[in-house]
């Protein structure tokens, strides 16, 4: 079936369009009505008939245009039941009273009730039946517009099985067109799942730090005690605790990582100045490296974020620099403020990436060149993290590279200069 | 290594108790110790070890965090109530944060898995006095 046109006249439209018919009907009926009754008695019959006659059209119009609002609605209507029953969360609308008018399928079934209407009616018979704790949708409206006028809440909910699941609340007011609130919606999500594997993830990372952290203790010391007593090769016992510390290094990255994309709560948000923690960082580096050179030329840039986190970022850029920049050679790191942002380059003058390679660069395993250099060291651990980190804070990380003719990796933050660190 | 507040306030006690559950790397921390010139006695969890401490109170634990049986915070909470702080504890952990492990049960000093033999030796002395002539040879 064709879907009706959507209405698209507004109610000046409508009253403007009768005002024009109204007047074009006065003038045009009173003229016809000079020539058809020239005589005053012929003229009060045909008055009548001409009244009788705009009422008929215009009841006729009329009609007309309240069985197309119907039909509208009927079809608005079903589309948003369609939409409600479609979604997968649980749905509660609830009138001015506080009662529950509507509730979609997916909450007949979070609540594991027997059909829609056991979950209509009162709101706080309902709350009080299952445990179920609205968040305090009034004061979310007040405090903002958009996703921010939708109050949030985690709690338990008892279902009508009386098995209790963890869910998460949001409700958000109903506005009439002032403002004022006319009930509410709420939906209810279904967290035992995540929770689940949540935790199931939060033991694993702790468990494979332990069970990987201690068989590495145990090659990496009995290298180190052979090497201290001059047994077997020094050079391939040098090689295997710098392995086993690489091997220690990569596990650590994954954890961080795992950990970091779990909770999206833990970044800082303080101001501070990007040009101090560049010059930091490439001073610590230096220390580390034995004074591998780096040129920085910092600038004072106020940012708004996570200091230590953002320190991680400039730190990984400056170490995969290092690592390929060629012995002798120097690693240029540069902070400038362009418009509205402060931007941080580093670049190496190493073999570069190759374009083939270019596409995987923030794949959580990249290497750089896997046959020709095995050992070049796993360049893609930290890379992801860093790039999460700086869209985290609003910002974007990105790089530029030729074969041959090394790479710069470089990040923007937003430039906050009415922070004050 | 950390910063620890212990010292040497276990006085002439020497004996380093070693509570680890992974034997390899028991056998091989008691190695290290031994080799030190100090001695030296092993446990493989909290239960084994509170025993060896009621035998004989060591100069210095060396503790793991995660074991069967009872592990690192039990055995922590345990030997605290019993013995108050008679010995040192340097917690031995493969876990990400190991000051903050080190932090929970108060401990005196804490070790990264994986560890240097240099670490050992060094918290060795610190918290037991110089080494011995046998230390030599490592």
């Amino acid at each position: 079936m064709a879907r009706p046109p959507r209405i698209t006249l507004s109610p000046v439209r409508i009253v403007l369009v009768y005002a024009v018919v109204g007047a074009g009907w006065i003038l045009l009926s009173d003229r016809v009505l000079l020539a058809l009754a020239p005589s005053m008695a012929d003229a009060a019959r045909w008055q009548s008939v001409k009244g009788a006659l705009f009422v008929a059209v215009t009841s006729a119009l009329l009609f007309l245009l309240l069985l197309r609002f119907r039909r509208e609605r009927d079809v608005l209507s079903s589309e948003v039941r369609t939409i409600l029953d479609g979604v997968a969360d649980a749905v509660l609308v609830v009138d001015a009273d506080r009662r529950v008018e509507d509730a979609n399928a997916a909450a007949v079934r979070l609540f594991s009730a027997s059909s829609r209407e056991e979950l209509l009616g009162s709101l706080e018979a309902l709350c009080e039946r299952t445990r179920l704790a609205l968040p305090e949708a009034r004061a979310a409206a007040l405090e903002g517009a958009g996703p921010e006028a939708t109050a949030r809440r985690e709690c338990r909910l008892r279902r009508f099985d009386g098995r209790e699941i963890a869910v998460e609340v949001s409700a958000s007011e109903l506005p009439w067109p002032d403002g004022s609130p006319h009930g509410l919606v709420a939906v209810v999500h279904d967290r035992s799942e995540s929770a689940r594997l949540e935790s199931a993830r939060e033991e694993f990372i702790a468990t494979a730090a332990h069970e990987f952290r201690t068989p590495l203790a145990v090659v990496k010391a009995y290298a180190q005690l052979m090497r201290r007593r001059g047994q077997g090769d020094a050079s391939a016992l040098d090689v295997i605790a710098r392995q086993v510390d690489r091997l220690t290094r990569i596990l650590q990255h994954l954890l961080e990582i795992s950990r970091f994309r779990l909770s999206s709560s833990e970044l800082e948000r303080e101001p501070f100045d990007l040009g101090e923690l560049l010059g930091e960082v490439c001073a610590a580096l230096r220390e580390r490296t034995e004074g591998r050179k780096i040129l920085v030329t910092p600038v004072f840039a106020p940012v708004v974020g996570d200091r230590s986190r953002i320190g991680q970022v400039l730190l990984r850029l400056l170490e995969n620099a290092l690592r390929f920049e060629p012995l002798g050679g120097q690693v240029e790191a540069s902070l400038v403020v362009e418009g509205d942002r402060a931007v941080v380059s580093v670049r190496d003058h190493g073999p570069g990436i190759p374009p083939d390679r270019q596409p995987y660069v923030f794949e959580p395993s990249f290497r750089t060149f896997p046959a020709q250099l095995p050992s070049s060291g796993v360049f893609g651990i930290g890379l992801d993290l860093s790039r999460e980190i700086v869209s985290r804070h609003g910002g974007q990380l990105w790089f530029e590279s030729a074969a041959g003719r090394g790479s710069t990796f470089a990040f923007s933050l937003p430039y906050a200069p009415e922070a004050r660190a | 290594m950390s910063p620890g507040r212990g010292g040497l306030e276990a006085g002439a006690r020497t004996g380093v108790l070693v509570v680890e559950d992974d034997p390899d790397l028991a056998a091989l921390v008691e190695m290290v110790v031994a080799e030190a010139g100090y001695p030296v006695r092993t446990a493989a969890d909290g239960a084994m070890a509170l025993a060896r401490v009621e035998e004989e109170m060591p100069g210095l634990i060396l503790l793991d965090m995660r074991m069967p049986v009872m592990n690192g915070w039990e055995f922590a909470r345990a030997f605290r109530a019993r013995h108050g702080r008679a010995a040192p504890i340097v917690v031995v952990t493969a876990a990400e944060n190991a000051y903050r492990r080190a932090e929970e049960i108060e401990a005196d000093g804490f070790l990264e898995k994986p560890f240097e033999i240099e670490e050992v030796l060094v918290t060795l002395a610190r918290f037991l006095g110089p080494r011995t002539e046998a230390a030599a040879r490592l």
